[in-house]
């Protein structure tokens, strides 16, 4: 019996397809996998069918009934239930309350909630405690009250967004138990993820998706095997138009990290003990998928993250222990994963936003020299073609390609030695992409050492000498991308 | 699921901030002149009377000017913080902080030459407003605490200090039982400038153009907007926040501390009421100068006229509670119109419709990020 079937799903946001005619049929009583890379759509679909937002075309059915959910609430009555990866909880609210939040009766008693809801944690093996305060939980405890939110309203459908990305293994194998006591009683739960092992150990069936549409669906994972995932996910090796000329003379070391660990607010090593270098003129790129360290990693290379332990020089200077605005200084570039609100101030206009990193020398004294930072201004929006309306307006209506025309150009303009670009072209347009690779091909020729992170192998492949790619933090494989093949480096990617 | 929200402004409203004055002013002028008129009032006679005593002389000015001082000062106070998004809601203490800094000084010292002792005062009653702010400074800047509980519970602390001062230890033993403190040194008094109004009208008119022209045009000005629009923008250039967060609330503490000693040195002793709720004003303040020192002067000029045109009516027989109210109203038609500077009321749909007129960035794509796909 089919207890969720979408068909031919679409969704377009300004600028960006999300889903291109998505199918996905989940079987009452399965525990169903939904793959794909980041971008592929699978978060999108999820929230259609989770009410967040409602499809252009293609139809919603539970249980063979069509049907159109106009919010969230009107999916949750139906019996759709989603566990986003930022959890929707109220920290200093217990347990028992963060369950009954919106659907309890209007009187009650505390002990009562906490009763009820303890029975129905028992009844699916949920250790929990009612009582506690959500603050005090550790993040798999907090993921297990989301999942009694859900059950409490009843979910027949439960979405699990990429649900272990936060977990401990141990915790994460807890999760298989639940999601398949859930299923025994004859629920649908949809589990969203990246590793290949986790699909296998928890999941019945797995629907693939790549580029807004589904590729594979409702394959026995049985039949999966790392090498068929990889292909599913990252498509067929396509002939690549402007793959760069690679640089032959690689010059003295620019970026060189060593042994470097980051560690994050729970104490997991995020970044686990990784060494790379860049030299100059080289374009390295790293790929991996989404939450395996390239974040952290670029975060604590620019001085954002503390360093647990390592070093990272910039040719041949150690600035370790440099602040983000002196280690820019010596040398070092950094086009952060947002744009805007890291890179970019929203609130402030280009003027400004151009100045970020040399305000100090525009202007002797105390006072910023208008004219100059006009000028410079006036020069980055002439030389990457910045379209911004008026100059001294708020920069947050522009769109991406632009932001990051201006970001990228202002980060080049300090002539560094090193530019770690994060994401340097996700969610932009066609000639954004091409823009923003040129300049980087360009200023790799002029000597910069340039260390690209990317999700996007294509990228990745045109652009880099060489091509490392992240796995749980660490750096799981090395390869030449004349070489390499998509497989492979799937296959390292996912963890194979 | 159909309904009204603000949504903001992708840039405010071209000359948004005297648009919206002008527009709240006519509001509650109209509203004000129904409540006149009910109570048996002509409005066209009150209101002139109002513009009349507010700026009609040279005693008018210098009355709207002297009231516009505190609230300039303490309306700067609350926007320097605000510009980097934090929020002194402590003025009001930080005034009354200042006052009493200085008339201690004055007690030490009550034979020092004239200038000398307003010097000393004023610059006693500035770091008695900065230490004042010193507490949540720390507070938030190293464990991350609440400025806006910190600095609002440290008003009733400072107005619970002058009370003990002025009924104990400081109280005059000559004013038979009153809580008041001695009087000054008469050479403690600012100098007159005209009529009502003496220099300290000068000295903060120099603090305010300073401080509008560094908040605007100054690299230190650039850093507290680049933190106030986003930390962790700041963070990337390089900016301590820490550093930053210490720095501005007790410039802060210390600019609402100006106000007091200014006040103090206008009045011939320190009572429990030294400060009239100018603290809390100059939130408004900064509030209608949408949280930019440079706008802060016009603002506190036009509030303070509001003031003594609303205490002026009185006497002619208008009740305080209907001048209360007329106050009350510009402000509030002048705060509902600076909100529409910034923001506008959009329909919205259904959850889902609402989300797909927005930009794909994570503030406005509620619940979830978008996948982009490429």
């Amino acid at each position: 019996m089919t207890a969720v079937e979408l068909e031919g799903i679409w969704k377009r946001f300004p600028g960006v397809i999300a889903n291109a005619g998505a199918s996905l049929s989940v079987r009452s009583g399965t525990v169903h996998a939904v793959l794909g890379e980041n971008g592929a759509g699978k978060t999108t679909l999820m929230n259609v069918l989770a009410g967040v937002y409602t499809a252009d075309e293609g139809s919603v059915r539970l249980d063979g009934v069509e049907q159109r959910f106009a919010n969230p609430a009107a999916a949750i009555a139906a019996g759709v239930g989603m566990v986003y990866q930022e959890f929707r909880l109220i920290p200093t609210f217990s347990v028992a309350e963060n369950v009954a939040l919106g659907a309890a009766p209007a009187i009650v008693a505390k002990g009562a909630i906490e009763k009820q809801v303890g029975e129905l944690a028992e009844r699916f093996g949920l250790a929990t405690e009612p009582g506690r305060q959500v603050w005090q939980l550790s993040m798999g405890e907090r993921q297990r009250v989301e999942i009694l939110k859900a059950l409490w309203r009843d979910a027949k459908v439960l979405i699990l967004d990429e649900p272990t990305a936060v977990l401990t293994p141990a915790e994460a194998e807890e999760l298989g138990r639940i999601t398949s006591a859930m299923a025994s009683e004859g629920r649908s739960i949809i589990f969203i993820s990246h590793k290949l092992d986790e699909v296998k150990a928890f999941c019945d069936e797995a629907t693939v998706l790549r580029g807004g549409k589904t590729v594979a669906s409702s394959l026995p994972v049985d039949e999966l095997d790392p090498a068929s995932m990889a292909e599913l996910m990252v498509g067929e090796a396509t002939a690549v138009s402007q793959r760069r000329v690679r640089t032959t003379e690689v010059g003295a070391t620019a970026l060189s990290v060593t042994n470097v660990t980051v560690v994050d607010v729970h104490g997991r090593h995020v970044v686990d003990d990784v060494s790379l270098s860049v030299g100059a003129g080289e374009i390295v790129g790293i790929a991996g998928v989404a939450g395996n360290g390239q974040r952290p990693l670029a975060d604590a290379l620019a001085g954002l993250t503390s360093l647990r332990s390592g070093t990272v020089s910039v040719s041949g200077t150690d600035v370790s222990a440099l602040s983000p605005g002196d280690r820019n200084d010596a040398g070092l570039a950094y086009v952060p994963e947002d744009r805007l609100g890291v890179g970019l101030a929203p609130r402030m206009d280009a003027v400004e936003n151009a100045m970020m990193r040399n305000y100090k020398t525009l202007g002797s004294g105390a006072f910023v020299d208008r004219k100059a930072a006009f000028d410079q201004a006036e020069g980055l929006i002439d030389r990457y073609q910045i379209k911004v309306g008026k100059i001294d307006a708020p920069l947050a209506g522009l769109s991406g390609g632009n932001l990051q025309r201006l970001l990228v150009g202002r980060e080049l303009d300090g002539e560094p030695e090193v530019l770690i670009a994060a994401q340097p072209t996700r969610g932009l347009d066609v000639q954004g992409v091409a823009a923003i690779q040129n300049i980087l091909v360009e200023q790799a020729a002029a000597g910069v050492g340039i260390l690209l992170i990317s999700e996007d192998l294509e990228e990745l492949f045109a652009l880099s000498d060489r091509l490392l790619v992240m796995h749980e933090g660490k750096i799981a494989a090395n390869f030449d991308p004349d070489a390499a093949t998509r497989h492979a480096v799937g296959a390292a990617m996912t963890g194979a | 699921m159909f309904g009204y929200r603000l949504a903001r402004r992708e840039k405010p409203l071209p000359g948004g901030q005297l648009v919206a004055f002008l527009v709240g002013l006519t509001g509650a002028l109209i509203v004000g002149a129904i409540l006149l008129i009910a109570t048996g009032f002509s409005p066209i006679e009150i209101y002139i009377e109002m513009a009349d005593s507010a700026f009609g002389s040279r005693q008018a000015w210098s009355s709207t000017l002297t009231q516009a001082v505190p609230l300039g000062l303490a309306g700067l106070a609350v926007a320097v913080a605000g510009s980097m998004g934090l929020w002194n809601i402590g003025a009001e203490g930080q005034i009354i902080a200042g006052a009493i800094a200085g008339a201690w000084v004055a007690r030490l010292g009550p034979d020092l030459p004239g200038p000398l002792l307003i010097v000393i005062m004023l610059v006693a009653a500035v770091v008695g407003g900065g230490l004042l702010a010193l507490g949540p400074a720390l507070a938030r800047a190293h464990l991350g605490v609440n400025e806006i509980i910190t600095t609002l519970m440290l008003n009733e602390i400072a107005i619970r200090m002058v009370r003990y001062l002025v009924n104990g230890p400081w109280q005059d033993p000559t004013a038979v039982g009153f809580p008041v403190a001695p009087v000054l040194p008469e050479q403690a008094a600012l100098p007159v400038l005209f009529n009502r109004a003496n220099i300290g009208v000068l000295i903060a008119a120099v603090v305010l153009l300073v401080f509008g022209v560094f908040a605007s045009r100054s690299k230190w000005g650039f850093e507290l907007r680049v933190a106030g629009s986003s930390a962790k923008a700041a963070e990337y250039i390089g900016i301590s926040l820490k550093a930053k967060i210490m720095t501005v609330l007790i410039l802060s503490g210390s600019i609402a501390g100006l106000a007091g000693g200014i006040r103090l040195n206008s009045s011939d002793r320190i009572v429990e009421g030294i400060s009239e709720g100018w603290g809390f004003a100059g939130i408004i303040v900064a509030a209608l100068a949408l949280m930019r020192p440079s706008g802060v002067a016009a603002v506190a000029i036009a509030f303070g006229a509001l003031r003594v045109g609303g205490t002026a009516i009185q006497t002619q027989g208008v009740s305080a509670s209907i001048s209360d109210i007329i106050q009350a109203l510009v402000l509030m038609g002048a705060l509902a119109a600076a909100v529409f500077t910034t923001y506008q009321i959009t329909r919205v749909g259904s959850g889902g419709q609402a989300e797909d007129n927005s930009a794909p960035d994570v503030s406005a794509t509620g619940p979830a990020t978008i996948e982009a796909g490429q």
